[in-house]
């Protein structure tokens, strides 16, 4: 058991990390894929990616996975070291997105349990073909094509210190000024700093920290270092700069035999060592080596004395460096976490927040006469623990939806490329968070809609310019919360819905109510028809749409969390489909308001003011309607007592508060008892064993552990 | 006394799980709701609360008490008396809710009084009689009585209890018809 635990967790770390990379990796080059070419930081991030997965799958031995790694690694060396000109961008980023999918297809075959089996020999030969053919034309272009990149890490069985042929290698001589008092600890604050970045660093006098007389040496030779490291020059720059101790700082760059030769005095020329063999050269290298983990053992030491100078030293070095890995690090701190431990997690943390109240409310501590000064204390830090608790773990449920938006900027890319239409795809409110459970539901049916915009909507090139629009199409995806809901929509410009047509294939499928003039039905209703099952309106069987599957599926995914979909469409203009999903368990702030002994929360989005009225503002119909005149205006009142049949609530206006409430373009005013509080709240639904209930959307847990219903302004003021 | 060793029952279920399924068979919880017992089948009991504060949901049948918030699970509750068109009754503190799973429906049952765990033989279990007892109206929600010793308790169906809401109140009026004429 505890074996096949930790094979399992090892398996479940490679898995969680190259999702990671690659999701990364779709992230950059996505981003990139309409510009002319990749910049040179997302080179280096898309070689780097592909190392560390070719590092990992070497380990798992999953070798289908290290092949196809190691190839698009080494097309990107190439587009690294030699930057060739002509490179076929849009080629090269399909062929970044088929190995990312050969990837991750590989990947959730090793999540079944499956071997991952996938033939990865004809991706290897496009690679080959598309290395092959950049390098040519760069050779045409007239620069020298750079030996490849050959080496083969995964059978080497020494291992050295993380050296990858993405290594540059330097010669540093620093100079300090005259005066400077303790040069040796100035010296180690650049050794620190230079860790950082370096996969390998020499440097001389050797004993730096201990041998305090190195100060003098280094005052009147200098301080040399030779470092190996996968950055710049500039960037080394940046972490050595000129400053009020250092005089000069020479940089050049050498070759990796000079590196491994070790410092040469005196003569900064390029000396390549033809004698030694390669056997030699390894030799040298492992035994400074070892002379290097000694060197770095000593500097750690006596680490109280320096200390101050070490982390002030740091400081120079890493804000640089923040400001780049800022979007990294963030990433690399993620854990992954069972849902269902979540889930566990939050209930305990509710049972306990109902303990503390019992506890803190306990009638025990009302018997008169007792000094509860301490108690009061103790109590008031523990609830503000238990609140922090409670915050902590509702937010950590929520998830932006970036992802699966660049998941539907991949399919916008992968179907336009296919049908031949150019297609701009832009993205709004991404970072619109929703509950994980959320997420996983609306990616299905999202790709649906987003591949039928892109297949059905959007005309091709030589219709558009036509009917005189530009030959690009735009599809829009956006998010927002609003009115307690999620709203997702895809908007296309395209050629809309053909209102007659889908009458007509209605009409043909017998669908049409024979009673009912086809001109009596609204537009809406008539789209509503695309999504019944086995209905399309495409002609054409296409790869990805037209066999009148998918809206019904769509429709059937959304309704099962509770959601719903608006069809709108211009012809001629495009057409929207709007996704509206409750926010299960999703986050909103609401105002905690109380009625006849009965707690209500309603959203903060939708509340446009409180008033305090009295009766001379009231006016009451005959019918039993109720208005009420606020500053000229006049809107239509519910009572929420009233409304529900509640007992014990407040009848006099004087002694309530009047709530305006403007829910699409309509007002009304809310009368309740009091207001308690605007908090943040978990929306739950109402269990479904009760049936819906018009103007509850779901309920939530107070912080006293009570249970408050949240009204839906929309079902208010229908 | 009798609550904590149905409790002590229910603690136990949950420490040996594989044992469960032979442990529940024939066993029943019971408990007092007007003048009747009562039993359920162990395997639907998840657990037995005290009476907690209830959350009411305007709008709904009569016999629906409202929700109540078990560990952050928001759970309905029901008043069985109400269920069963018997009097209301006053919750005091002998006032329990057994919560029950039924189809992955939980539901809380409020009830005036945990009697205890009683093992009841197959054999010892009767139809119900079809005519002649006048609370008919709970009848339907029957399937069987149990004979424990000189005691009868009315063994419950739980599907029917939460779900056939729609044909009792039809079979209702047909009863009240049937009465009158």
């Amino acid at each position: 058991m505890a074996e096949e635990f930790n094979t399992e967790g090892m398996l479940d770390i490679y898995l969680f990390e190259n999702q990671q990379l690659l999701e990364q990796l779709q992230e950059i080059v996505l981003e990139q894929k309409d510009a002319e070419c990749f910049d040179e930081d997302s080179i280096n991030e898309i070689f780097r990616t592909m190392h560390t997965i070719k590092g990992s799958s070497g380990i798992m031995m999953f070798d289908n996975i290290t092949a196809v790694s190691h190839k698009l690694e080494d097309i990107f060396y190439y587009l690294r070291e030699s930057h060739p000109e002509n490179v076929p961008h849009v080629e090269l980023v399909e062929h970044v997105l088929d190995v990312e999918d050969f990837i991750s297809n590989e990947m959730e075959k090793i999540q079944a349990g499956d071997l991952p089996d996938g033939d990865s020999s004809e991706i290897i030969a496009q690679l080959d073909k598309f290395l092959k053919k950049i390098k040519k034309g760069t050779a045409k272009g007239g620069k020298e094509p750079i030996a490849e990149n050959v080496h083969e890490e995964p059978t080497q069985f020494y291992i050295a210190p993380v050296a990858t042929s993405a290594s540059h290698f330097y010669k540093i001589y620093m100079h300090f000024h005259e005066g400077t008092e303790m040069a040796n600890i100035h010296a180690y604050k650049t050794v620190y700093a230079l860790k950082e970045i370096a996969e390998d660093l020499l440097y001389f006098p050797e004993d730096i920290i201990s041998d305090e007389s190195s100060a003098e040496v280094i005052l009147q030779d200098g301080f040399r270092m030779l470092l190996q490291a996968q950055c710049t020059e500039e960037e080394i720059h940046n972490i050595i700069n000129v400053g009020y101790d250092v005089e000069k700082v020479d940089i050049f760059e050498c070759k990796a035999e000079e590196f491994l030769q070790g410092f040469d005095f005196g003569d900064h020329s390029a000396e390549i060592d033809l004698e030694s063999s390669v056997e030699d050269i390894e030799a040298r290298t492992q035994s400074d080596d070892v002379k290097e983990t000694e060197e770095e053992k000593k500097p750690e030491k006596p680490k109280i004395a320096p200390g101050d100078f070490v982390i002030k030293s740091r400081e120079p070095g890493k804000q640089k460096k923040l400001a780049k890995d800022k979007g990294k690090s963030e990433k690399a701190s993620f854990i992954s976490v069972n849902l269902s431990k979540m889930d566990q997690l939050m209930d305990l943390i509710g049972e306990l927040v109902i303990s503390e109240s019992v506890v803190l409310q306990n009638p025990d501590l009302k018997v008169p006469g007792l000094n509860l000064t301490n108690f009061n204390k103790a109590a008031a830090q523990l609830s503000k623990i238990s609140t922090d608790l409670q915050n902590v773990i509702m937010s950590m449920r929520m998830v932006p939806l970036t992802n699966t938006f660049q998941k539907m900027n991949r399919i916008v890319f992968d179907v336009s490329r296919k049908l031949g239409k150019e297609v701009e795809f832009e993205m709004i409110g991404e970072q619109t968070e929703v509950d994980k459970n959320i997420i996983e539901h609306i990616s299905d049916p999202l790709m649906h809609i987003v591949r039928n915009s892109v297949d059905h909507g959007i005309e091709s090139k030589e219709e558009r310019i036509e009917s005189g629009k530009s030959e690009k199409g735009k599809v829009i995806l956006s998010a927002k919360t609003e009115a307690g809901k999620v709203w997702i929509s895809v908007e296309d410009d395209g050629k809309g819905l053909d209102r007659d047509k889908i009458l007509a294939k209605a009409k043909a499928q017998g669908l049409l109510d024979e009673s009912k003039p086809e001109e009596s039905y609204t537009d809406k209703e008539v789209y509503q028809f695309i999504t019944l099952p086995g209905f399309s309106t495409n002609d054409q069987v296409t790869e990805y749409s037209g066999r009148g599957v998918g809206m019904d599926v769509v429709i059937q995914n959304i309704q099962s969390i509770g959601g719903t979909l608006d069809i709108e469409s211009t012809p001629g203009y495009g057409s929207v489909m709007s996704l509206k999903i409750p926010l299960t368990l999703a986050i909103i702030n609401g105002i905690v308001m109380e009625t006849g002994n009965s707690s209500f929360v309603m959203e903060t989005g939708v509340i446009k003011q409180f008033v305090s009225v009295n009766e001379d503002m009231m006016i009451h119909e005959p019918n039993g309607e109720e208005y009420v005149m606020i500053r000229g205006e006049c809107f239509p009142v519910i009572r929420l007592g009233e409304r529900y049949g509640l007992k014990n609530y407040e009848r006099t206006v004087e002694k309530g508060i009047m709530m305006i409430l403007e829910v699409e373009e309509k007002k009304i005013c809310l009368f309740v008892d009091k207001l308690v509080g605007e908090q943040e709240i978990v929306v739950k639904p109402i269990p479904s064993y009760i049936k819906k209930v018009k103007g509850l959307s779901g309920c939530t847990q107070l912080g006293d552990g009570s249970i408050a219903l949240i009204l839906d302004p929309g079902g208010m003021v229908d | 006394m009798e609550e904590t060793n149905a409790q002590n029952i229910v603690a136990e279920e949950e420490h040996d799980i594989i044992d469960s399924q032979n442990m529940q068979i024939d066993k029943y919880m019971t408990f007092k709701s007007g003048n009747e017992h009562f039993g359920l089948e162990i395997q639907y009991v998840i657990e037995i609360i005290q009476l907690q504060t209830i959350t009411l949901i305007p709008e709904t049948e009569d016999y629906i008490k409202g929700i109540i918030n078990l560990r952050g699970k928001v759970i309905p509750v029901i008043d069985v008396r109400l269920r069963f068109r018997q009097k209301p009754f006053e919750y005091n503190d002998r006032t329990c809710i057994i919560v029950i799973s039924v189809k992955s429906i939980v539901v809380g049952l409020i009830v005036e009084k945990i009697a205890e765990v009683v093992e009841i033989k197959k054999e010892n279990i009767l139809p119900p009689p079809k005519l002649g007892r006048a609370d008919k109206v709970h009848s339907k929600y029957v399937y069987g009585i149990g004979k424990v010793g000189d005691a009868v308790k009315l063994l419950l169906d739980p599907d029917k209890l939460l779900n056939d809401e729609d044909l009792s109140v039809l079979e209702q009026v047909n009863e009240v018809n049937s009465e009158e004429e």
